[in-house]
């Protein structure tokens, strides 16, 4: 197991078939963003996150290559490898917040916008299904120019934090309620 | 054999028996006709010790180097002077008898100190050990007399020039008419080895003739003591520094004459004797009576020794009377024995069943035993236990008798419902080590 993310020979140009491979993976196809951007748009928000799903799955089985045993990897480790992975699908940089007992994940330097915020969230929710067979549920806490924030949460959780940010409660004050309910 | 040859083989085995005893000077040994003789009379008293100044010689160069240092040369101090051949009467030997019969008051002076000897000049010291070097074999007790460094020419002889005279030098001696007793060895001298113009007596010689009779002898002892009377005697005793001897004082009187016992005793003991190391009345100077010590003197406490025995006002004062009867035996009862036989003493008390020996001393922490009677102390454990660790091991001890009117009175602290004592305050929760633990809290928040 490799603890540092290598990119090395990671894309394969075959410039005689016109392909473009990931190392380990299948052919990749480079689709401008606002050609993206318009599909999901236009596409319906299951599809779209079926669509991202599908994206974190690619980058947690790869993560899990890497890795070998993920679910014995470090914070850091976990954010190194995911992030590399994602990064090479050109999706943004990856960061990592811990709140209390909240896992806090956010992406910067997002190429799609606020519109392809529901994708990410999608694509996180397919890694950590991938990567430790864990359902979870990509909240997305706050967003603005260049940070977008998802908090990893159950059902549960999600749907509180949900209805106090529906109500317009911040988020910092949507994670301090989570964190006190959860202990009483 | 002739009469004479008897008397001669008699006085011979006289003068060997007389030998044998031990003497203070030296002997003189047979010397050779040639050789030349440095006596010096014998001096009756024990010349006192000699420190050398610097530049001059000491005894032990002088006595026992076998050559002389070589004089240094602008000084003439010790150049010998041994040309003079020795007076007749120095060559033959003198006996014991001349000496027993030598006038205890020579007219001449003493014969020079020991100082007075070392300080003149010239004196031939030097010059003996170039015709013969001193022998430590002639010296019988390894005292060299001073008589040896003395220019003057020996008037007397030991017996022990006699004994080394063979029979046939007996033999050859002329017929003698006289008597035993008066038989002279200067007569032997003087017709053996030294012709008649130099038989005459050194005027330093102080010996005079020989009596015939007693009746002479006597007459002229009695003339003697007359002619000291009227004369004073100078000290014998040197001063401490050379120089001309202190006449007596006006009121002291000349030492009185020796006593012939006496000179045969000096002859047989040692120098270092008994009678050397006393010194006269003279020597000792003028004596003067001490005081009685001054302070109290020693009494005895008679009261002290009479309050513990009994009062016998019979006894006399200075006398203890012994104690009585009951004392025989006993001791006093507050006495401690002695450390180290204390664990002897319990040992003997445990044998002889006794139960008296004292248990050590308990201290607080240990446990009480049983004790048979008196105060014990009694513990009274108490009954609420606090969270406090110390008050719960804690006790009271308090010091009672064992009587029921003595009771102690139990204190016990009351009960305290249970409650929150102590308050936490939540602090931050550890750092997950895994991912998978953060995702697990964190979707487990919000799931009541």
């Amino acid at each position: 197991m490799s603890l540092n993310f290598d990119p090395s020979y990671a894309l394969e140009f075959d410039f005689g078939r016109g392909q473009i491979r990931m190392a380990n993976a299948g052919e990749r196809v480079i689709v401008p963003c606002d050609a993206l951007l318009a599909l999901c748009q236009g596409a319906s928000e299951d599809a779209v996150r079926d669509f991202g799903r599908r994206l974190g799955t690619e980058a947690g089985r790869a993560m899990n290559d890497r890795l070998g045993e993920a679910w014995q990897a470090s914070l850091e480790t976990v954010l190194e490898h995911l992030g590399g992975e994602l990064a090479l699908m050109g999706l943004g940089s990856l960061s990592l917040e811990r709140w209390g007992q909240a896992l806090v994940l956010s992406f910067s330097h997002a190429p799609l916008g606020g519109a392809g915020d529901l994708l990410l969230g999608s694509v996180l929710e397919g890694a950590m299904q991938r990567s430790f067979g864990r359902d979870t549920v990509a909240i997305k806490l706050m967003r603005d120019d260049q940070k977008v924030r998802f908090l990893m949460a159950g059902r549960a959780g999600a749907h509180k934090a949900g209805n106090w940010l529906a109500e317009g409660v911040p988020w910092a004050e949507v994670l301090s309620r989570l964190a006190t309910r959860g202990v009483s | 054999m002739n009469p004479e040859v008897d008397k001669l083989q008699e006085l011979l085995a006289r003068v060997q028996r007389n030998a044998a005893l031990p003497r203070t000077l030296v002997s003189a040994s047979l010397r050779q006709p040639s050789e030349p003789r440095h006596e010096a009379p014998p001096v009756a008293y024990a010349a006192p010790a000699y420190v050398a100044p610097v530049g001059e010689f000491t005894a032990e160069e002088m006595f026992f180097e076998s050559e002389p240092p070589p004089p240094p040369a602008p000084a003439p101090v010790y150049v010998p002077e041994f040309t003079r051949e020795a007076p007749a009467s120095a060559s033959l030997d003198s006996s014991v008898d001349d000496l027993l019969l030598e006038d205890p008051f020579p007219s001449a002076p003493p014969g020079p100190s020991y100082n007075d000897v070392l300080e003149e000049e010239p004196i031939p010291l030097v010059a003996v050990a170039p015709q013969r070097p001193l022998d430590h074999e002639d010296d019988v007790s390894g005292v060299v007399a001073i008589s040896e460094f003395a220019d003057e020419e020996p008037e007397e002889l030991l017996e022990d020039d006699i004994v080394e005279m063979t029979s046939a030098e007996a033999a050859a001696l002329p017929t003698a008419n006289n008597t035993l007793d008066e038989l002279s060895f200067d007569d032997l001298d003087d017709k053996h080895s030294a012709p008649p113009s130099e038989a005459e007596p050194p005027a330093s010689s102080s010996r005079s003739k020989i009596a015939g009779t007693m009746d002479e002898a006597l007459a002229r002892a009695a003339e003697q003591i007359q002619l000291e009377e009227g004369r004073e005697v100078p000290l014998k005793t040197p001063p401490p520094e050379s120089g001309p001897q202190a006449a007596l004082p006006a009121g002291l009187h000349a030492p009185l004459a020796p006593d012939i016992e006496e000179l045969l005793e000096a002859d047989i003991l040692p120098s270092g004797g008994v009678r050397a190391a006393v010194p006269t009345t003279e020597q000792l100077g003028q004596t003067i009576d001490l005081e009685e010590a001054r302070g109290p003197s020693l009494e005895l406490d008679h009261a002290l020794a009479s309050e513990g025995l009994h009062d016998d006002s019979s006894s006399e004062e200075l006398e203890v009377t012994l104690p009585g009867r009951e004392f025989g035996g006993g001791y006093q009862e507050d006495l401690m024995p002695p450390p180290e036989a204390r664990q002897e003493l319990d040992a003997h008390r445990q044998r002889l069943g006794e139960d008296s020996v004292p248990p050590p001393p308990e201290s607080l922490a240990q446990y009480p035993d049983a004790q048979p009677s008196g105060f014990a102390p009694v513990i009274v454990p108490a009954s609420v236990t606090t969270d406090s660790y110390s008050e719960s091991v804690s006790t009271v001890t308090v010091d009672a008798p064992s009587k029921a009117e003595f009771a102690p009175e139990l204190l016990a602290r009351p009960d305290v419902s249970p409650s929150p004592v102590a308050k936490f305050i939540r602090v931050e929760a550890p750092r997950p080590k895994t991912f998978m633990e953060l995702l697990d809290s964190s979707l487990a928040l919000g799931s009541d």
